[in-house]
């Protein structure tokens, strides 16, 4: 049972632990998030939550870039260097085939992010030697992680039916829209148009809510000390997910492969 | 005694593409027919664009038709992936995932089939061996030449012992050795019941290993026969090689037209239109006092039956 989609769930994960371009890129994020000590010397107040708030958004950008670069390319790449002839030839339904690869990034995904975490909190550990450390990163991740996931279902679902590049495109759009749905919303309703009321409304229910995953500034002020906080965004990510994955599924089962 | 049933059944199968800005709908396959029957090995012939590697496509349900019924031992093609299960493909110029190694790849292939670790181990073991890619298992596939690349993908068609391979272009890319090896490998399968089909414009390849053959040009069937059938009984001319033989002015002499005579190092060679002419040219030629070497009767080539089928085919939908 579900053996096709887990065999390329492995074989995805593969792919991108051996891909040379995400350790450039999570090299960078480290180094970064090192220089966090350095920066929050330059900065004022409360020196430890500015480590924290940039390590958390250093996360967050080189998670989204890794994300949406690699997902982008998670199905449009098989189907351009024709591996995917070898893979659906198999008794592989194709929507297992989807499934595996999309499993497959979100568990490098949570691999990398996981370890990024553990090097931003034993970084402010260490700017913070000999006081309490902040369990708060940890949650911020988590968010920052499924937020991540969302992304990648999108991208995955762009690339079913489009190029890499408007798959970028598309998915770069809804990270940017998905953080500003709520702004979108308020100021529809207050624009008096009722279109424009009409237009914000449809985007805040169709569009992902992506700021309901930042915990960034309740970590950064140490209120995200209980995982409760990730129960309902974990709800509203799978659901979401669950719609896009079955959208995704759905166009590449009718795929035509030319 | 009932007939046996078709491994693989096409009826009236149609298919088109979308092409160019305004999407139009370029025909690729129109109302092709034909079967495969259990334990044969059938080529699938035609040149560049004729719709062979569509009408793979739509065998292993990378593809769908617009119209016509496909069906495989007696289900239709595509309705369960368990029915793939029973079939090993091999896509044309197979490509695969670099970044694994050979034994990596099968082992994927393998767990895709559904089978169990040891099977995996055991059969990997024995495709290295039997496809000559004995001592690359563990290489990465990014290092594989297009040869070996070639018999990986054949190694990967056959790995879960299917009961029908299909094959698209098998041979291309390889030397004369690798080319020998795939059609051995073909033939074993043969000998251990299986049905292959494939397809090629290597003609000397579908004639050395067919027993059928299905030709098809811009979409459409052309012929569907037993190589022997299309290649026909009809004697084409006989090669006489006379060694030793007296000059060929003393043949012309004889009554032996001079457009007949070749002269090939020590040895002269006749073409006689047919078998009556080439029976007088040997006695003309003995009593002048030559002696005969051999006698060979030319019949077409499956290769001459193509090109014809091909060329009446163009000349047809030119008008």
């Amino acid at each position: 049972m579900l053996t096709g989609m887990l065999s390329v769930a492995a074989n995805t994960f593969r792919e991108t632990i051996r891909n040379k371009i995400l350790y450039a890129i999570l090299a960078f994020a480290l180094f970064v998030i090192g220089m966090t000590t350095f920066l929050a010397n330059l900065s004022f107040g409360d020196l430890a939550r500015v480590v924290v708030d940039l390590g958390l958004a250093s996360i967050h950008l080189f998670g989204v870039v890794m994300a949406v670069f690699i997902g982008i390319t998670l199905v449009s790449q098989e189907i351009d260097r024709k591996t995917v002839y070898i893979i659906l030839s198999k008794p592989v339904p194709r929507w297992e085939f989807v499934l595996g690869k999309a499993l497959g990034l979100c568990a490098t995904l949570g691999l990398i992010t996981f370890f990024m975490a553990v090097v931003l909190y034993l970084v402010h550990a260490g700017y913070r030697y000999g006081q309490t450390t902040e369990p708060g990163i940890f949650v911020a991740a988590a968010g920052i992680y499924m937020e991540l996931v969302l992304l990648t279902c999108l991208a995955s679902f762009f690339s079913t039916f489009t190029t890499p590049v408007l798959s970028a495109i598309f998915t770069l759009s809804m990270f940017l829209i998905g953080h500003i749905t709520r702004e979108l919303l308020f100021f529809g309703g207050k624009s008096g148009s009722p279109a424009a009321a009409w237009l914000g409304k449809a985007i805040y229910y169709l569009l992902p809510n992506l700021e309901i995953f930042n915990f960034k500034n309740v970590a950064v002020y140490g209120l995200a000390r209980s995982a409760s906080l990730l129960l309902l965004p974990l709800a509203y990510m799978l659901s979401y997910c669950a719609a896009v994955l079955l959208l995704a599924c759905v166009i590449f089962s009718r795929k035509d492969f030319k | 005694m009932t007939p046996p049933v078709p491994v693989i059944t096409v009826e009236n199968l149609s298919k088109s593409y979308p092409m160019g800005f305004w999407r139009k709908r370029v025909p690729v396959l129109s109302g092709l027919s034909f079967t495969v029957l259990p334990n044969e090995i059938v080529g699938f012939l035609g040149p560049n664009g004729a719709g062979k590697t569509t009408t793979i496509k739509i065998l292993n349900h990378l593809a769908f038709p617009d119209s016509g019924r496909v069906t495989l031992f007696g289900e239709e093609a595509g309705k369960s992936p368990n029915l793939r299960r029973r079939i090993g493909f091999m896509p044309e110029q197979p490509y695969f995932y670099e970044y694994l190694t050979g034994r990596e790849f099968l082992a994927l292939c393998g767990r895709l089939c559904g089978m169990e670790r040891d099977a995996i181990v055991a059969r990997s073991r024995e495709m290295f061996d039997r496809i000559g890619l004995a001592g690359a298992e563990d290489k990465a596939i990014r290092k594989y030449s297009k040869g070996m690349m070639q018999r990986l993908g054949l190694a990967q068609a056959l790995l879960h012992d299917p009961e029908l391979v299909i094959l698209d272009e098998p041979m291309s890319g390889l030397d004369p050795m690798g080319r020998m090896e795939i059609r051995n490998v073909i033939r074993d399968l043969r000998a251990a019941g299986k049905t292959v089909f494939f397809s090629s414009h290597i003609v000397s390849d579908v004639e050395a290993l067919c027993d059928r053959v299905i030709m098809i040009l811009k979409g459409e069937k052309v012929a569907e026969d037993t190589v022997g059938e299309l290649m026909g009984c009809e004697i084409l001319y006989v090669e006489i090689v006379l060694s030793p033989s007296p000059p060929p002015a003393v043949l012309f002499g004889c009554g032996i037209p001079p457009e007949a005579v070749s002269v090939q190092g020590s040895a002269v060679v006749l073409r006689a239109p047919d078998v009556d002419e080439a029976n007088r040219w040997v006695d003309l030629s003995r009593a002048a006092g030559a002696r005969v070497c051999s006698l060979t009767p030319a019949k077409r080539h499956l290769e001459d039956v193509y090109v014809a089928r091909v060329e009446a085919g163009r000349r047809d939908g030119n008008r």
